[in-house]
């Protein structure tokens, strides 16, 4: 368990690595895509199942474009996508766009306008269940999302139709375009909120690898409802040096940042984690 | 006056983290300083649609509901039966296309004064066709009551606010954020149901709004090097639009093109091709707008090229029909 833990754990800081390296070409949602990493580490390499085609059998959903960023990292580290098409991100003309649309590899639905991720992710997890197969749905929003009704709807659906196969994981960072979320329009207590619709509703920090495994084992056990994930993730989480910078910026510009230093603190924790591992 | 904070300025339009001039937002704030009923709603996207000022200087009437734009018109409908004049703000593309029953029935439908303020019109953003709405004055312009004003440039962002509250019901503003700072101007003056002559030509009239209006100008002078004088009209009014310039110009120029930021299904081009056949006068006639597909992110000159809306296309448009109206 602590080799697999520790794998996690560097395929994350090799995440966190690629977020830098491809939001400091021209921007991005860098604070996001770090603070996801642990996630995205234990989703791709250790939760979804292969389909013996280079692909997952399980079905991934982001319904906030925005955090396109945390599959495009963790994407590259699989192999799926190279960093050098990657790193042209945003550029007139060009197919690695910042709010990807379907039919983009790891993308399943066009997201970007928010709250449609629940309802299109619960329709999927039905319809996969209805024609007998046993792939599971998994579902990214933000705690911003939560502010859209339909959001809602879509977990009501869910609930109701004993979605077992599905799971919500909510990006819990407590941040949106115009602030901090519980001072725009709050949206806790999320865990009772979810509890309330029916749902599996599990509380943990997101970016503890071995808490992740452990939530989304947890998730897979329960056959009478869907699960929801609630991770109260921080931007940056995961970098220390950059814990300071614009603590507000939902977007950071390419230059509000020391990427450099970014690079640099990630780069000396890969190392300590590929001495480790063996 | 509180500035825009760097941290605020970088987001979605200004990527620039400094702060731009407002002269929606200060004009707004001005007409809420003379007029208490003025209530400004935001669904989250608050300095990328200029409302910030308000909030910071007015926020008894400021609200930030949220990402909730179907609540924030509902809000807006309860508000503006209780007698405030609300001014809701998203993007074009949520504030048209995600609430349009909520509009009809809580704004339009009881003929409420909701002015649905909306920015990043048409195919100007990076982030591509979720953030993009391109059928959102097709959409807009079928619904009873509701009036369409779109601004050419920063000069009239002031007028904007003018129209909405001259209007007495629903209005819908298609505003363009500049993306840096523009030069300096005189604020410009609108009228409901008015077009605005930009130029002045006899060979063709090229009806233009928003975006394309600075376009159209543009073609025109490449058209003038050629011999061909254009009449270019700023229909910032869309809805009401200016029946009598319409007829007028076609009846002096007899060839007429449209220019929009938009579908030419149900836009602008489709508004004036109604006045022409209504009106019985058949000349040659052209849209130029997005054909009919769903585009990309991607900078506003590289996308106005790419699909077809820039001075070049315009040019384009024009010379053939000018060949038409010759051949005819």
């Amino acid at each position: 368990m602590d080799d697999r833990i520790r794998k996690l754990e560097l395929t994350a800081a090799r995440i966190r690595r690629n977020v830098l390296d491809i939001c400091r070409q021209r921007g991005g949602y860098a604070a996001q895509g770090v603070a996801l990493a642990d996630i995205a580490s234990v989703l791709y390499f250790d939760e979804m199942r292969a389909d013996g085609n280079g692909w997952f059998h399980d079905r991934f959903v982001l319904s906030n474009g925005h955090d396109a960023i945390m599959t495009y990292g963790a994407l590259a580290e699989s192999g799926h996508y190279k960093m050098e098409d990657l790193r042209t991100i945003n550029e007139d003309g060009g197919w690695v766009d910042q709010s990807p649309i379907e039919g983009q590899l790891g993308f399943e639905i066009t997201a970007g306008s928010l709250g449609q991720g629940p309802s299109q992710s619960a329709g999927l997890a039905w319809a996969l269940r209805h024609r007998g197969s046993d792939a599971r749905v998994y579902c990214l929003f933000s705690d911003g999302e939560l502010q859209e009704g339909n959001v809602w709807e879509g977990v009501m659906f869910a609930a109701h139709q004993k979605l077992s196969n599905l799971c919500y994981i909510v990006d819990n960072n407590d941040m949106q375009a115009s602030g901090h979320a519980s001072n725009v329009m709050n949206v806790e207590p999320v865990h009772d909120k979810f509890a309330a619709f029916g749902l599996h509703s599990i509380r943990i920090s997101g970016t503890d690898i071995a808490e992740l495994i452990d939530a989304f084992a947890q998730a897979r056990s329960v056959t009478d409802k869907p699960s929801v994930l609630i991770c109260d993730t921080r931007l940056w989480d995961g970098i220390d040096c950059l814990q300071e910078a614009l603590p507000m910026a939902h977007y950071t510009a390419k230059t509000a940042v020391d990427w450099d230093a970014g690079l640099a603190e990630i780069g000396s924790v890969i190392a300590a984690l590929e001495g480790v591992v063996g | 006056m509180t500035t825009l904070t760097q941290l605020e300025a970088a987001d979605f339009i200004n990527r620039s983290f400094k702060p731009l001039p407002r002269a929606y937002g200060d004009a707004l704030v001005e007409a809420a300083l003379g007029d208490q009923r003025i209530v400004t709603l935001c669904a989250d996207l608050v300095p990328p649609t200029e409302t910030d000022r308000f909030r910071d200087e007015l926020p008894e009437r400021f609200h930030n509901v949220g990402i909730a734009e179907a609540n924030m018109i509902g809000l807006a409908g309860g508000m503006a039966r209780s007698g405030e004049i609300p001014f809701c703000h998203s993007f074009c593309a949520f504030i048209t296309k995600r609430v349009l029953d909520q509009i009809t029935m809580q704004a339009a439908y009881p003929n409420l004064p909701v002015k649905i303020v909306g920015f990043l019109p048409g195919i100007a953003t990076l982030l591509g066709v979720s953030h993009q709405a391109i059928e959102d004055i097709a959409i807009m312009r079928a619904v009873p009551n509701m009036a369409i004003f779109e601004p050419s440039g920063p000069e009239y962002h002031a007028a904007m606010v003018q129209l909405a509250l001259e209007w007495d019901g629903p209005a819908y503003l298609r505003m363009k954020r500049p993306e840096t700072t523009p030069t300096a101007f005189t604020p410009m003056p609108l009228e409901i149901g008015k077009g605005v002559v930009r130029r002045e030509g006899t060979d063709i009239t090229i009806i233009s709004a928003g975006l394309c209006v600075h376009e159209s100008l543009n073609a025109a002078e490449l058209l003038s090097q050629k011999g061909i004088e254009s009449r270019v009209i700023d229909m910032a009014s869309i809805k009401p639009i200016d029946v009598d310039l319409i007829i007028e110009s076609a009846i002096k120029t007899k060839a007429v093109i449209t220019a929009e930021n938009h579908s030419v299904i149900g836009g602008l081009g489709s508004a004036v091709a109604e006045v022409l056949m209504d009106e019985g006068i058949g000349i040659p006639f052209k849209r130029i707008g997005i054909q009919d597909q769903f585009c990309e992110g991607g900078t506003t000159p590289y996308l106005m090229r790419k699909f077809g809306i820039d001075a070049d296309a315009i040019t384009r448009a024009a010379t053939a029909v000018i060949q038409r109206k010759k051949s005819k």
